[in-house]
Parts: C-alpha cells; structure tokens; sequence
C-alpha cells in the first residue's frame, strides 16, 4: 500500500481548488490502500481510443471523466458493453459532447459483468467522525435506503456485522447459480474505508457504488470522493 | 486488581441470587481485559475513593436553605433528605442565619466547623462560582448545582458562569449540574428533587440522566416495579461530570450491574464511544437517546453522506459497542427489569401459559419479531398437561391456553412445573388473568382483594422457578382500568408486590416483556459472540 501516492493525488486536487476528484483519481486513492478496482485509462484525444481499447480489452465501459460531475448518469455520459473499435469511437465521440462544458477527459475501462452490486463509502459525522456505510447498490441504494454503517476504526468482526445487518444479507450468499461473494475481500474494503478516513483528514465523503461482484470478487466500478 | 463489575454483581444482587444458583461470572477474556484496564491504579483508586464521597457523603452541605420561606429548592431538599432518613450530618447555610426545623443555619460555607464531604447548591446562578469555591475550600469532593440560569439560557452571561464553574470544577471538587436535580442514592439516603418518598432499597439498576424529569420519573417508577438503584444522577448541563465521565465510573462500580442512560447531546464523540465500548463490555448499558430527528443536517454531496444522518449513525454506534438502544422512558424500565432480574444468558425457546386475547397467534407473532422460539411440546408433556387443564376450550400445545381464568394456583404450578421438563424451555410467561376474579368476588360478596389468590400464585410461581432454575416472567394483564375497577387496580398493585418480592420480573403487557427479553438476549448473545 502506498498511502503517499494517494495523499499526492488529493494535494494536485487540492491545489487546483477542486472540492472533488475525478472518478479516475478517486480510484488511485482507492487502490494505494488496496482496493480492488476496475483497470482503466483516461484518453484525452479521440487518436489514443483504439489503443486504450485494445490494452484494456473488449468489452469495455467509457465514461465521461470529470471531478465536476459527481452523478454521472443522470447526464448520459456513460456506455456500456463496447465490443469493437468503432463503437468505442463513437462512445468517445457522444461523450466528448456530453462533457462540452466540463473540463475533463473519456475514461475507458473493462466491463465488469455480474448482478450483484453493493455500495459502500464513508462519511464524516459532527460527533462521531468517520463512519464507514455497507449496503445494497445500484439504483436500490436510495430506494431501499438497506445501509448499515460503523464507525472507523473498522475491525473485522464490525465488517462481518455490517454485511449481516442488512436485510437484504442474502445477496451475499450462493443464490441463483451465483457464487457465495468473498465477505474476505468486501471485509476488508470496508476497514480500508475506515482507514482512509482516519489517515487522510482532506476526505470528506466517499461513495463506491456499484461494488460489483464478479464471480466471488467484488470490484469498485465507479467511486466519488469529496474534499474538504 | 480491581473487582469486575460482573463477578462482584451476580452474587451481590439479592433478588437474583433468592431465586437463582447463580454460575462464577462470565469469563472475560485476558487480552481485552487489560485493554480497558488502562487506568493507573493508584490513580483510579483515588478516584474511585472521590466518588464515594459524592454518593455516600457523611458531612453534607446544603447552601441555599432559607429560615423564613419552606418552599424553595434548599428546604424543599432539606426536607426530603430527612424524609428519606439520609444518616449523614447536614448543613444548612443562608446568610440571613436562623434555624430550620430545629437546625443552625450557617450564614456562610466558611463557618461549617468540619471538612465537608458533598455540597447541594440551590442559590441564584451568580452567586454558585463563590459558593463552589468555598466548597471546595472545605474539602467537597464534589456539589450538586441545582440552581438554574446557566448555558441552558444560551445568554453570554450564563455561559461565562457556567465556564467558572468548570474552572473551579478542575482545581479539585466534582461538580453534577448545574439545571440539575441531583443524585439519588439509595444506599446513603441521597435524593433527587423533589423525592422524599423514593425507594431505600438499593439495587443494581444505575440510571445517567441529561433530563432531571426522567430521572425522578425513572426512580419513581422503578419503585413500584421492582427496579432497585445504585445510583441515578441527573446532571443537567454536565459542566463538570457528565456521560463520559460518569459511564467509565459506573462501568468500574461494584454496586452497579447494569447501567442506563438517557443523553441528549455528548460532549465528546471519541471518548464516549471508547467508554461506552469499554462499560459495554462489563455489564449492559441501556441508552435512550433524545433529540434524534432528521432536521439540521448539512448539505452533503454523496449518498453515503446523505443516508447516514445522525439517526442512523447513532444506532450503528450503538450497535457497534453492543449498547441497548431503546426508544422511550417505557422500553428502557421494561429492559432495565429484565436485565435486573433474568439471569445473564440467551433465551432462545420460551413457553407461554395464559389465556384470552388470541393469545397463541399474538405471542408467536411477538416472539418471532425478536427472534425467540415458542416451539410445541413434546407430545408426552403435552399429554400430561392437558390432564390438568380444563376441558374443553384448553390447548397444552405451547402457547398453552388454560380458558378458564379460575384454575387454581397449584394447577398453574403443576403446569409450569411439567412445562419446564422441555429441555428446550430457557424460561417461561406467565399471563395472569387475575382481573376476572372480580367477577367471583361479586358473587361471594367480598373484595376483589380478598378473593384473588395472588400470594398463593407468587408463592407457587416462585417456588417453580427454585425447583426447575428456568426463570418465569409474569405479565400481569389488566383490561379493566377505569373508575369503575379501582378495586382491580389496587388488587394488581399488591399482588405486583408479592411478585416482586420474590424476584419475579412482572410487566403489563405480553409484547413488552417480549421485548424486553429480546434486549437480553441480543445483548449476552454478541458479548458472547464477541469474546469467543
């Protein structure tokens, strides 16, 4: 783990007096404490597309990368299951429209399949500090409102808790030809949450949604963090 | 080495050890252990010394009694002090001098001949900071503030005095309060304002309180339900002492077993949460917390910033540390019951002897939401139980229904007594249908009173659980409440006595003591899973 890349990143952001960073350099700061997420690249003009497509592999999700775009969706700027050159490129095409206003650049990254998605993240409460979130993903999130949250320092037997405490726990469990997800693996994202909350004062808030699990092995495939 | 609150609690506790063969405590295991013991010894002794002080004082101050008017906070205390038959030496002071009822008033702290213990303080706010420093002067390891007219006005004024009173609190006396209504202690005769008629019986219940009204609500109630206390403190602003503070002594008091709170707002996050863990993990710690509504939350960006509202965060916090959360007044004095007088276990199968009120499907209903099975007995049982029941309208299933409210208590202890054979059974309840006996006591012409067998019931209930060691639970349903049933009323307030009197948990409703005994066991459920 290499917290001093991460505190690198958030000082660049810092400088340039953003209050967020992009879902690329959030992902930076996620894998220097060693959270697993998605490979990408970021391409800033349309002539590197094809081989980014190419180191990454097809299929592929693009995405439009800006730390002043905090909810992505709501402005159409994310495609997925891009099978060929041509579809990347006109991805990049759409996107690079979308962004016009925005500063920011097209991420490209693999497409991560699997039907199980998770959030997870970390906010700062005015008496408690830290506190680390564990819940159902995607666009269930705020319809179901089904979160548990810890307080950092996360141990393990907290993470074990947390994924229990919610109702919808089953998901976690081999279900529909599915495999049983890795509580491992998720156990440990969620103390790293707690970690970066406790080492690295400037985050303020940050969301991983979804956390899909791929095969047993969840992957962060999209992250926002928030400075203060 | 000092005493852990659980090995000294569970023999010391009269109203457990009448009924139970109370096991060694629970094994704590080395490594935490040490982990909360981080306190200097020598140092934590002296504290612990400080407090006794507080809560035993032999030399007591009370600084605001006035000879002439008998009404305000000083006299009002002096008087429920003697009430209460407090065995300590009072002092009363009031410049003006004089005597009250029969005693020298002292015009000034400065001229109590002897080192004070304790001080209760009831002069106007700008007066207390002079006051306290006398105190302190002679000697007070600590001072109730009840007087009123600090922070809580939110003038600079009040603030500025309130500081004063913590600058003071930190060159050496403890200070509760101030807008407090004090400490109730019923082992030294301490008592709450305005309580000339609480309890002398002590007990293992302590209860932290930001609201003075909860406080002698909470000490009122436990009365007649069977709750004793240790200590209650009301602390009002908590200038000085106040839920830390208070948490990690309670956590390390011999005569506390299970500590309850109710808070507002906390002072410090960081250091309530490594107390509460750390008392949490000694003995159940009950929390109602108030003020938890979604309003005032500030502008935040992601959805996990937005679902965390302090609401949730408090719950998970509480979760985290293995506290008991509960919503009200209600549910804390029914959790507080349950803990004082189950023994410390899991309750996994319970069965349910009553009758009336769809009293099958609502018990399992209600036990279901908690996690607690009423599982059928076994067929044998079940046999030998329907031959002691009335017939027909009677099922020996579990819940067992009795139909008819008349069956005498040796049948109802038979029954228990048979039901308690179930290896599955950890504890019983018992829905007494006293109340019918009105209906009987019209016919033979006498007072309900006198036609219900209730000592007979508790005399048998009690001798069930000494034989069988299975804890039995009474809930005491009463439908009849009105002018017209006082007789009712007054007949289920003695025999709630005679239960408890022989260290039987009573409660009004079914639903309630099912709740109740879901907190215990959620609560020893985790510290078990915890330690393993």
């Amino acid at each position: 783990m290499n917290k001093d890349s991460a505190i690198r990143v958030i000082k660049n952001a810092l400088q340039e007096r953003r209050k967020a960073l992009s879902e690329y350099e959030a992902k930076q700061v996620l894998a220097a404490y060693g959270i697993p997420v998605t490979r990408e690249c970021l391409v800033e003009n349309r002539a590197d597309v094809e081989k980014a497509a190419q180191e990454i592999g097809y299929p592929l999700v693009m995405k439009g990368c800006s730390s002043e775009i905090a909810h992505k969706t709501e402005k159409g700027l994310i495609r997925v299951d891009i099978r060929n050159s041509s579809e990347a490129l006109k991805a990049y095409d759409e996107i690079e429209a979308g962004l016009n206003v925005y500063s920011g650049a097209v991420l490209i990254q693999e497409m991560i399949s699997g039907r199980r998605e998770l959030v997870m993240g970390l906010t700062r409460d005015d008496q408690f500090g830290p506190c680390v979130m564990f819940g159902l993903g995607g666009i269930f999130t705020e319809i179901l409102k089904d979160i548990s949250f810890r307080r950092a320092p996360v141990e393990k037997r907290d993470a074990m808790e947390m994924m229990r405490e919610i109702k919808g726990h089953n998901i976690l469990d081999a279900f529909r030809g599915m495999e049983t997800a890795n509580e491992e693996s998720l156990a440990d994202i969620l103390i790293q949450l707690g970690k970066i909350g406790l080492e690295v004062d400037h985050v303020q808030e940050i969301d991983l949604n979804p956390v899909i699990i791929s095969g047993k092995k969840p992957i962060v495939v999209d992250a926002l963090i928030i400075l203060k | 080495m000092l005493r852990t609150g659980l090995s000294a609690n569970s023999f010391d506790n009269p109203q457990l050890s009448i009924l139970y063969n109370v096991n060694g405590p629970l094994q704590l295991a080395g490594n935490k252990e040490q982990q909360v013991e981080t306190m200097d010894k020598n140092n934590c002794d002296t504290i612990m010394t400080e407090y006794e002080r507080i809560f035993h004082p032999q030399k007591l101050a009370i600084v605001g009694v006035s000879a002439e008017e008998g009404t305000g906070f000083g006299s009002g205390m002096f008087n429920a002090l003697k009430a209460m038959g407090f065995e300590g030496e009072i002092f009363p002071v009031n410049p003006k001098g004089g005597k009250f009822s029969g005693t020298d008033i002292y015009r000034q702290v400065e001229d109590i001949p002897v080192k004070l213990d304790f001080a209760v303080i009831c002069v106007t706010a700008k007066a207390v900071p002079d006051v306290l420093e006398a105190c302190r002067k002679k000697g007070a390891a600590g001072a109730e503030i009840l007087s009123a007219g600090f922070s809580e006005l939110g003038t600079a004024e009040g603030v500025e005095l309130e500081k004063k009173i913590r600058q003071i609190a930190a060159k050496g006396i403890r200070v509760v309060g101030p807008n407090c209504f004090g400490i109730y202690c019923p082992r030294s005769g301490l008592t709450l304002l305005p309580g000339p008629d609480l309890s002398r019986r002590s007990g293992p219940v302590a209860f932290l309180s930001q609201s003075g009204g909860m406080a002698i609500d909470f000490a009122h109630k436990g009365k007649w339900m069977g709750i004793g206390f240790s200590k209650v403190v009301s602390f009002g602003n908590g200038a000085d002492l106040r839920e830390t503070e208070l948490l990690r002594y309670l956590a390390r008091d011999p005569e506390t077993r299970i500590i309850t709170m109710y808070i507002e707002g906390i002072k410090d996050g960081d250091s309530f949460f490594r107390e509460i863990k750390a008392a949490s993990y000694r003995k159940p710690v009950i929390v109602c917390k108030g003020g938890l509504s979604h309003a005032g939350q500030r502008m935040v960006v992601s959805h996990t910033a937005s679902m965390g509202g302090s609401r949730v965060i408090w719950q998970s916090v509480l979760q985290q540390v293995n506290a008991i959360q509960v919503q009200d007044l209600e549910e804390l004095v029914e959790a507080s019951l349950a803990f004082a007088l189950l023994p410390e276990k899991v309750f996994k199968a319970i069965s349910v002897v009553g009758g009336g009120g769809a009293l099958g499907v609502t018990a399992c209903d209600a036990a279901e939401a908690f996690g607690i099975e009423i599982p059928p007995l076994s067929a044998d049982l079940q046999t030998r139980i329907g031959n002691l029941l009335p017939k027909p309208g009677s099922s020996s299933l579990n819940p067992i229904d009795v139909a008819n409210p008349f069956v005498p208590p040796q049948i109802l202890k038979e029954i228990l007594h048979t039901t308690a054979q179930d290896n599955r059974i950890d504890l019983q309840i018992i829905i007494s249908l006293l109340y019918h006996y009105k209906t009987m006591a019209r016919i033979l012409g006498k007072p309900v009173k006198e036609v219900a067998p209730y000592r007979e019931l508790a005399e048998a209930i009690r001798d069930v659980v000494k034989a069988t060691g299975k804890p039995i639970v009474v809930v005491l349903a009463n439908p009849k409440r009105g002018v017209d049933d006082l007789d009712i009323v007054e007949m289920l307030a003695l025999a709630r006595r005679e239960f408890i009197d022989r260290g039987l948990p009573v409660f009004d409703e079914l639903h309630e003591a099912i709740r109740a005994i879901g907190h215990v066991n959620s609560y020893y459920g985790r510290r078990k899973a915890g330690n393993e």
